[in-house]
């Protein structure tokens, strides 16, 4: 399982889908014969970002999935599909962020200018230079850390603590979160 | 020597075909049911009531507000901003609730001249809403890679906090807007372009709900200020009050009941019409 995701049971992700295996054989040839305008889940229903958002529903997520079902993201959905939790959380890998690559910023902010700038290499050049790794030292993608933003470049994160971080390391941003996971107790 | 074996062949598939078509237990419920209308019927409703909703929070809550001495801020979120949300945020907040929902019913907000750059329009929304600038008129639109529609709607500068504040907002890229110019658009994403009446329902019901819980979000928030508002039946324009939750919907619903209703009637009534003249 993935990084903090230990206790949790199949069942807790994996429902049944509706109905019988019967019927849901039975809506399948309608949904063949044109009956029926969706496909239904035969056995288990495929688990989806709701699923994810049932714990980690956070009401100051500054990249919510749902965000990017938004139609001009297109070219970042074909890109990254920051609309689907899964892209970068793929459960089962034993890690936190599944994703390899720290410089997927670039899909959105290539246009971004700040009007006060509080690091001493500012936003603009760094967009300039190409250097989207650096965006992670000091921004967490789903900003639920309570932490101080750096006003130096050389003091961010490394780029080697954020890929062990993704890998399940220690936490470098802050022990402090905004928004705690919602635990799911035995009745579900 | 193989008419046994054809018999069995033919006996499997005789009771394939009982399996899945003849003895069939109950249909799982599908998604075609009932009687249906155009989405986009549905979305024009949907739209209006969050117009309405939109002009009286930025009118009633942020302009009187204002003036009674309660904050707004885009980054009314943060802990360490004690303010309400500006009405960009609130549609924000609505539409964070909807998408919680089982709906599947977008809401977004966009501008070619955006405070936020996160709200920039580009590609196809950025050549609809050029179209939707010229012309005024909403745009239908399908969306292949999400198989969603989507329906453009002109967000017109309806009162003066909306003109004065994006006016002097320091990251705003525009500086001259006057009322009744169109800022930018809301936009609803759907996947299906016929729903049925009762899904029609849930939609709108969904809408009024995520209204309320932005708004709910948004007296979460005051609880938090070292000096609140007080919150009862009266609003800003009679001085430092918020309207509670309840009072706050019940205008809303005061605002939305009649249209909402006579274009309900109206989409039914064509979809009859629509099913006589077609001899269904």
């Amino acid at each position: 399982m993935n990084t903090g995701h230990e206790k949790l049971l199949c069942e807790d992700c994996h429902v049944p889908a509706d109905g019988n295996l019967r019927q849901q054989f039975q809506a399948n040839i309608q949904f063949l014969l044109g009956n029926r305008k969706q496909y239904s889940p035969v056995g288990f229903r495929s688990v989806s970002s709701r699923d994810c958002q049932q714990c980690h529903d956070r009401p100051t997520d500054k990249h919510p999935v749902s965000r990017f079902l938004e139609p001009r993201f297109s070219k970042a959905r074909a890109k990254i599909s920051p609309h689907q939790c899964m892209s970068c959380h793929k459960e089962h890998q034993g890690k936190r962020v599944t994703t390899v690559s720290q410089d997927y910023c670039s899909n959105c902010h290539q246009k971004l200018k700040l009007r006060k700038e509080k690091i001493d290499v500012h936003h603009v050049d760094l967009i300039k230079q190409k250097r989207w790794q650096t965006c992670l030292g000091c921004h967490d993608y789903h900003g639920n850390h309570r932490m101080k933003l750096k006003k130096r470049l050389k003091d961010i994160v490394n780029e080697q603590v954020i890929h062990e971080y993704f890998n399940g390391g220690n936490d470098p941003y802050s022990r402090n979160k905004i928004h705690k996971v919602k635990e799911i107790t035995p009745n579900g | 020597m193989d008419k046994p074996k054809n018999i069995f062949t033919m006996l499997i598939f005789i009771m394939l075909i009982v399996y899945l078509f003849v003895t069939a237990p109950a249909p799982l419920q599908t998604d075609l049911a009932g009687r249906k209308v155009e989405t986009k019927k549905v979305l024009e409703i949907i739209n209006a009531i969050n117009s309405q909703v939109r002009n009286l929070y930025t009118k009633n809550i942020v302009g009187a507000g204002k003036k009674s001495g309660l904050r707004f801020n885009e980054d009314w979120q943060e802990e360490d901003v004690f303010a309400g949300p500006l009405p960009a945020q609130f549609l924000r907040e609505t539409s964070r609730s909807l998408e919680k929902n089982n709906v599947q019913l977008g809401l977004y907000l966009g501008s070619d001249y955006p405070i936020n750059t996160a709200n920039l329009f580009s590609g196809k929304q950025r050549d609809f809403f050029k179209q939707l600038k010229t012309t005024g008129e909403p745009k239908f639109f399908y969306v292949e890679d999400i198989e969603r529609y989507g329906y453009m709607f002109a967000d017109k500068a309806i009162a003066k906090p909306c003109v004065s504040c994006h006016n002097k907002h320091d990251d705003s890229p525009k500086k001259d807007w006057r009322i009744d110019d169109i800022m930018g658009a809301t936009t609803w994403t759907y996947p299906d372009e016929f729903i049925t009446l009762e899904i029609a329902l849930e939609l709108i019901s969904a809408l009024r709900s995520s209204v309320n819980n932005a708004y709910a979000a948004y007296i979460d928030k005051i609880k938090q200020f070292k000096n609140p508002p007080a919150l009862s039946s009266r609003w800003p324009k009679e001085g430092f009050y918020l309207p509670s939750v309840a009072h706050f919907m019940e205008e809303v619903d005061r605002r939305i009941a009649v249209e909402t209703m006579q274009s309900l009637l109206l989409v039914a009534s064509h979809e009859e019409k629509v099913k006589t003249s077609s001899g269904e």
